[in-house]
This record gives structure tokens, sequence and C-alpha cells, in this order.
């Protein structure tokens, strides 16, 4: 026999074979491109703040005119960094002179991920350790960033970025003062121009008061914020796109803004969200409403309660009163047929769980190691800002909406949780099997529909050609609960519900923001 | 199988029959070996349908399909069933020669695979298998002295698609994606085995190993994924018995001594094989 065709098919299909192997096997993530910013809103420093009493609450002091000495010399500074700028530094320029806002969201959403693991038991196999804010790096790393600390994360850092725009809108239109590229035609801006008053510099705002709210939230990457936030300053020089002073004036203004913020933060009752010493009055509570059969931690060994206390942190959009009337009625018990009717659905979805269930209830778990449900929609509401090309302060104000509306949602909802105690499907029948984690606080009302009914909500507004489908969504990520039979369909079509409540206060405050 | 040097003869065919068990309550978390409570034991288990067929003295094709069940004795994460991957190697002897009182053989073998249900990769560990389709190439080396002493070696590599996860976004080496592709590692492996063979009777020591390629570590106290660069060293041992005509039956015991991001696994298989001749 002549073995010489099998060899030569041996040798060939070796050859294409080491054609398709691609050495790094790295996923690829879409890039968001630089883009004109055709709307100036040029009364954008009058809308209605979060944190700050106003726009001008903040004063910047008067710039050197654009035809002083001291300008021209900021402008042949400039055409040196733009000359020297080496080939990464103009990848920066362009990958930081998109929108910058969305730029530090993807940021948080990264950090939050990173930090969403729950810490491991103790050798003992009984208790936990807790996250350190003052020993941030030790194991167990702080923050543990669950679905209630990033919703406020991320609704901290919007509104630091909003407050911080407003802020630069009214000294940008007080002071009138453009970009240099404006001033002398030989500046070739590596990113799109536009026509706005450069200073202070929108960017150096939002890279300051981003960083500062950040590094509070996530302590343990301070040299890893402070390098981006510089990165980002820096980048507006090498774009030709800001000199020195309007870089400057923006870091003090970004500075003065996270302060505000900041202050704001520590006294929002985050601080003691966690605590589990009232566990005992909280159970007592709910016993007495008539919730005898209570939720436990599925955890082994038993977890503490994940952030007992978040439903008395501060809302955005609406008072204490406000959240109490917001609060539903007790869900149906155990016994009673509208309860057995959907622990019923769970057992047939335990029994045939669909492709498409699991499908569903997998898309939307934003479980450890994600960003959580509160980034699932700030990511969303992030792509739609970038689809419609907004500006710097329409992002600022639309992300402000969308994450406080978030964060609202997640405070009635643990107040909820906490209310009546119910216990999750799985401890009412342990043959109830999940096929994502149980989380670990009380299951009515669901959490994933109280953030997607606010998140949809909001953005409905704010894109409504986007609304039929952004319902849909948030009707499917409530939904997915149900597929992966962590919660009864009452818990989500409760929460839901609740949810688009919520977010109606947001759109409220943006019809009446003044920026129509 | 693709990665021994049993080689059937022209219009040989042969239909193999393997139920596994594989259970692990201690896995390597990167490095580092741990349990976990919330896991307790994860037990894996198949039973899978082989084929074999000598096309040629020289050329033997062989296909194997199996069917996986998994589940996990703490956890209320509901465990995961059906079938598998289709695969399909072409075997070659390269080279066969005499040598020292017995007889050396080179072999080549290149294989695909093809996920053949839509089951769901990104469970981890209560997965039923990758969704990667798969290339391989691998060598094996076998000397087999005349009273029946054989040493085999062997060593391949395996190409791994991309898959399609249900979610769009993930944490890879800490840098968070946002796609719904996912890498998976591509895999090299090597195996030694020593033992003695003759009409009725085979026995085997086995020594296996495989790494990615690629890949990152499960992150601490989290699920593992797709992406992960998993790494074993199995001992084992292999026995197998002629029991009427071509109807044999088999056995395998295996343990896993040391890895990354796999469970430290008891492997068990057995089956029957059935050995017979086409007229051609």
């Amino acid at each position: 026999m002549n073995t010489t065709p099998y060899l030569w098919w041996m040798l060939t299909s070796l050859a294409v074979l080491f054609l398709l192997v691609r050495c790094e096997k790295s996923p690829e993530s879409p890039a968001a491109e630089p883009y004109p910013e055709t709307s100036l809103d040029a009364n954008g420093g009058t809308w209605k703040t979060c944190v700050l009493t106003s726009g001008s609450e903040i004063s910047v002091p008067a710039p050197a005119a654009p035809t002083s000495s001291a300008y021209s010399l900021e402008l042949n500074n400039l055409k040196q960094y733009m000359a020297t700028a080496t080939p990464e530094q103009k990848r920066l320029a362009r990958f930081w002179g998109g929108n910058a806002v969305l730029r530090w969201h993807e940021i948080a959403r990264e950090l939050a991920a990173r930090y969403n693991v729950p810490p491991n038991y103790n050798p003992d196999g009984k208790t936990y350790p807790n996250p350190d804010p003052n020993n941030p790096a030790a194991y167990p790393r702080f923050p543990f960033a669950n679905p209630p600390y990033t919703a406020r994360a991320l609704a901290l850092l919007a509104v630091a970025q909003y407050d911080g725009l407003v802020a630069a809108w009214h000294a940008k239109f007080q002071h009138n003062r453009l970009a240099p590229y404006k001033y002398d035609s030989s500046i070739e801006p590596l990113i799109p121009t536009n026509d706005l008053p450069a200073y202070p510099s929108e960017d150096a705002v939002i890279a300051v008061a981003s960083c500062e709210l950040l590094k509070m939230l996530f302590p343990a990457e301070k040299g890893y914020l402070d390098r981006l936030a510089e990165e980002h300053i820096q980048s507006r020089l090498w774009a030709g796109a800001n000199v020195e002073s309007d870089l400057h004036a923006g870091r003090v203004l970004g500075q003065a803004v996270a302060e505000r913020v900041l202050a704001y933060a520590r006294n929002d009752g985050m601080a003691r969200a966690g605590d589990q010493s009232k566990m005992d009055s909280i159970r007592a509570d709910a016993a007495n409403r008539g919730i005898r059969e209570q939720w436990h931690s599925l955890d082994i060994p038993e977890r503490p309660a994940m952030l007992p206390l978040f439903g008395y942190v501060k809302t955005w959009n609406f008072d204490e009163a406000t959240k109490i009337a917001l609060r539903p009625p007790m869900p149906p018990m155990p016994g009673s047929p509208e309860f057995e009717a959907d622990m019923e659905e769970l057992r047939r979805i335990t029994k045939n769980r669909t492709r498409e269930q699991f499908r569903i209830a997998a898309y939307w778990a934003d479980g450890p190691g994600s960003y959580t449900p509160p980034g699932h929609w700030n990511r969303r509401a992030a792509e739609l800002i970038q689809e419609k090309q907004f500006n710097e302060i329409r992002s600022a104000r639309a992300m402000a909406l969308v994450n406080t509306a978030l964060h609202d949602a997640g405070v009635t909802c643990w107040d909820v949780k906490y209310h009546y105690m119910i216990m999750r499907p799985t401890e009412a029948d342990r043959g109830i099997k999940t096929s994502t984690g149980i989380p670990n606080f009380p299951a009515y009302t669901s959490g994933h529909s109280t953030f997607s009914g606010a998140g949809a909500e909001v953005l409905s507004y704010l894109f409504p050609d986007h609304a039929s489908n952004l319902q849909a969504m948030a009707k499917e990520a409530s939904e997915s609960r149900v597929y992966g039979c962590i919660h009864y369909r009452f818990d989500c079509e409760v929460g839901l519900q609740a949810g688009r409540k919520v977010g109606q206060y947001a759109v409220q405050r943006g019809r009446t923001d003044g920026s129509q | 199988m693709p990665n021994d040097a049993l080689m059937m003869a022209k219009g040989q065919g042969c239909v193999l029959t393997q139920y596994t068990h594989a259970r692990w309550e201690n896995y390597w978390e990167g490095p580092t070996k741990r349990s976990n409570l919330n896991l307790g034991v994860v037990t894996t288990q198949s039973a899978m349908l082989g084929f074999g067929y000598g096309l040629l003295r020289r050329l033997n094709v062989l296909a194997a399909l199996p069917y996986v069940w998994t589940n996990s004795s703490a956890s209320y994460l509901q465990g995961q069933r059906g079938l598998q991957d289709l695969s399909l190697w072409l075997k070659y002897q390269i080279f066969e020669a005499n040598a020292a009182g017995g007889e050396v053989r080179l072999q080549a073998t290149g294989g695909l695979s093809t996920p053949v249900s839509n089951y769901v990769a990104d469970y981890m560990p209560l997965n039923i298998g990758m969704q990667s389709r798969t290339a391989s190439l691998r060598g094996i080396a076998n000397y087999t002295h005349g009273q029946g002493w054989y040493l085999t070696l062997q060593a391949g590599h395996t190409w791994r698609s991309d898959i399609t996860t249900d979610r769009d976004a993930f944490l890879f080496h800490d840098q968070l994606y946002y796609t719904n592709r996912m890498p998976v590692p591509n895999l090299l492996d090597a195996t030694g085995r020593l033992g003695f063979i003759n009409n009725r009777f085979q026995a085997e020591i086995q020594l296996d190993y495989f790494t990615g390629t690629s890949g990152d570590n499960i992150r601490y106290n989290e699920m593992p994924q797709p992406t992960n660069c998993m790494r074993a060293t199995t001992a084992g041992i292999y026995a197998k018995y002629f029991l009427w005509q071509g109807l044999a039956v088999q056995a395998a015991y295996g343990q896993v001594l040391g890895g990354r991001n796999v469970g430290q696994g008891v492997i068990f298989s057995s089956g029957f094989s059935y050995l017979f001749y086409t007229n051609r």
C-alpha cells in the first residue's frame, strides 16, 4: 500500500490547523469612538443640580483673555505637547476624547464586577469575615460590590459628574473662552471640534469628580484611579482640545464638587446598612405582621443577611414618607391559592426548564463577578447615550436620572425585603432547583424586577423611540428570576410595578430640571 | 481510542459502550486547593457509545458520542443532562519496525468534534461540556515486546473554538469584556502508559497530563467559567478482559494528583467492547 497520500493528508491538516491558531485568545469588546457634539446646551449652567444648591454655587475665577500673552504662551505649550505626543498618547487622546462621562461609568462597572464577590467563610466553617473599609486591600477586600452597593455607587458617580458639569457649564458660559483651536488655526485637534467654551475643561471636572468618588467607593483602587484621572486630563493636551489653564480650573472645580458629594455620601446612611444587630427586631416586626415562615440564609454556613438596613439609606428623588407609601401590601401567604399557584409554576420549571428559560435566567442573572443589575441598566443607558450622541452634560443628566432611580429602586426594594422577610421558594420546597445562585436576602420583592422597572421607566422617558423595547427588556429581566426559580412570580410582578413608580419620580425630576 | 496505540485491521470493527463516574469535593481555584460547602461533592457521569473501524491496515476511523449528566450534593443549582459532543478521528500508522525483540510503531491521529445539543456551557462546574468545536492532532509512539509488555507515549494538541454564552459581559483576566463570545483555551496533553497485552487480557498503568495553553484562573470564591486555564495530572490503571470471541469487558480507575482550576477528581469507568470482522 502506498502511504504517501495519507501522510500528505496529515501534513496538510497540520499546516491548516496551525494557520487557524491564534496565539493569544482574547475576547473582543466594542470600542466607543469620539463623536462631534452638535448641541451646546448653553443654558446647562442653570439646570437643577442634585447636591449643589445650584450651578453657580462654586465660583470659577476669570481666565486670562485669549488675546493675553499668558494665553499665547499656553497655546505654544499646547503645540509642544501635541508635537511630542507618542503614538500611545495619541491613542489615549482618542480613548478619552469620546464620551468621558460614559468612560468613567465603564470604569465603575468594571470595578463593580471585580469587587462583586461574596467573602468566603472563615476556616472555622461557621462564620464570615467582614470587608473593612479602613483596610480595603486585605481579604475580604472592601467593598463587596453587591447590587445595592453598586446602585448607590453608580448614582453617586453620576450625581458628581452631573453637578460638576452643571457648575462647569455655568462657568463656561460666564467666561466664554473657547477651545484653543478656535484662536490658533494651526492647532489641529485629534478629536472632533465643537463651539463649547473650553474654560473650565469639562473633562478635567469629570476626571477629578469621578476619580474622587470612585476612590471613596473603591478605596483600594486609589493608585489606579489617580493614574486614570491624570491620563484623562493630560490626554486633552495631546488631543489639542484644552490649554493647561482650562484643565487647572476644571480640576479645582471637580474637586470642590466631589467634596460636596462625598459629604452627602458620608451621611446617606450607608455606613450602617450592613449592621446585623437589628436582625432580631426585624424578624420580630415581620412576625407581628403575620409572617411566620421567614427567610433564612441558604448559604452554608448561614451568611449574615445582605445589607439589612439598606432600606434606610437616603433616596434621591423622593422622601422617606414616599418610600413608605410605595411599600406594596403583604404578599400571598403559604397555603393560599395564589401562593400555591406560583409555587406550582416553579415546580413545573424545575422539572422541565427550557433552554430559552435557561438563557433568559443567565442573561439577566448579573450575579457575582458581574456589574450587577444596576450595572446592566447603567450599561444600557450608556449604549443609548452613545447611539444618540449626547453631549457631555446631557449624558451626565441622563446618567444621573437613570442611576439615582436605580439607587432609589434598591432602597425601596430593600425596605420591602426586610419589612416582610419572605422566604425563598427553595425554603418553601427544597425540591425547587435553581439555574442561578440564590441571593442572600429575602425574596419579596424581586430586586432585579424593581431595578429593571425603574431603569426602563427612566430610559423610556429619555429615549422614547426605544420605550417598547426597554419595557420588554424589563419584563424579561423580571421574569428571568422566575425562570431561575429563585423568586415567586408575585415577587417579580409587584417588584416591576414598584420599580416603575420609583422611576417616575426620576422622570419627574427630569421634566422639571430646566433642560427642556 | 485516539490516544492509545491500538490499531484495527482492515475491515475490523469495534463498538464500545462505557459508563464513567467522576466525582470531586476538593478543587483548585487557580493554584490553591480548597473545598466549598455550598457545592459539596460534584458528580459528573456519562454513558458513551464509541465506534471504530479499520478502513485500511494503516488507517482507522473512530467516533464517540457521550450522554452526560451532572449533580452537586449541596447546592440548589439544578444538575444538567444531555448529549454532549460528537467526535470523529482518523488514526494513521506512519511507521512500524521490529526492534529489540518487539515492535515499534508510530501513529498520528487527527480529530474533529462538535456539540450535538444546545447544552449550557457557561454553567461550570455543572455544565456537561464546553460547546466548543474542536480539532486535535496527536502523535503516538508505542513499543510492544514480543511477550506482551508495552510502553506507549502520546502527546496532542486540541484547538477549541470560542463559544457564545448566554451572558453578554464577563470578566477575563480581571478585565470586563462586553461580548457574549468567550474564548476557550486550547489544550496540550500527554500520556504515558505501561502495560501488558495478549489475546485475552490487557492491563496498564497510566499517567496523564493536560493543560490549557491560555486562559485565566477561577477568581477567589467564585464559580469557574469556560475561559479558565484548566490543568490536571492524573494517575490511573486500566484493564481489559476478553470474555468471548470479540466481546471484552474493561474498567479504568483514575485519581487526579494535582492541577489548576479543576476538581480533584476520582474517576471510574467501565464498559464493554465488541470486536467484529466485516467481509470485504
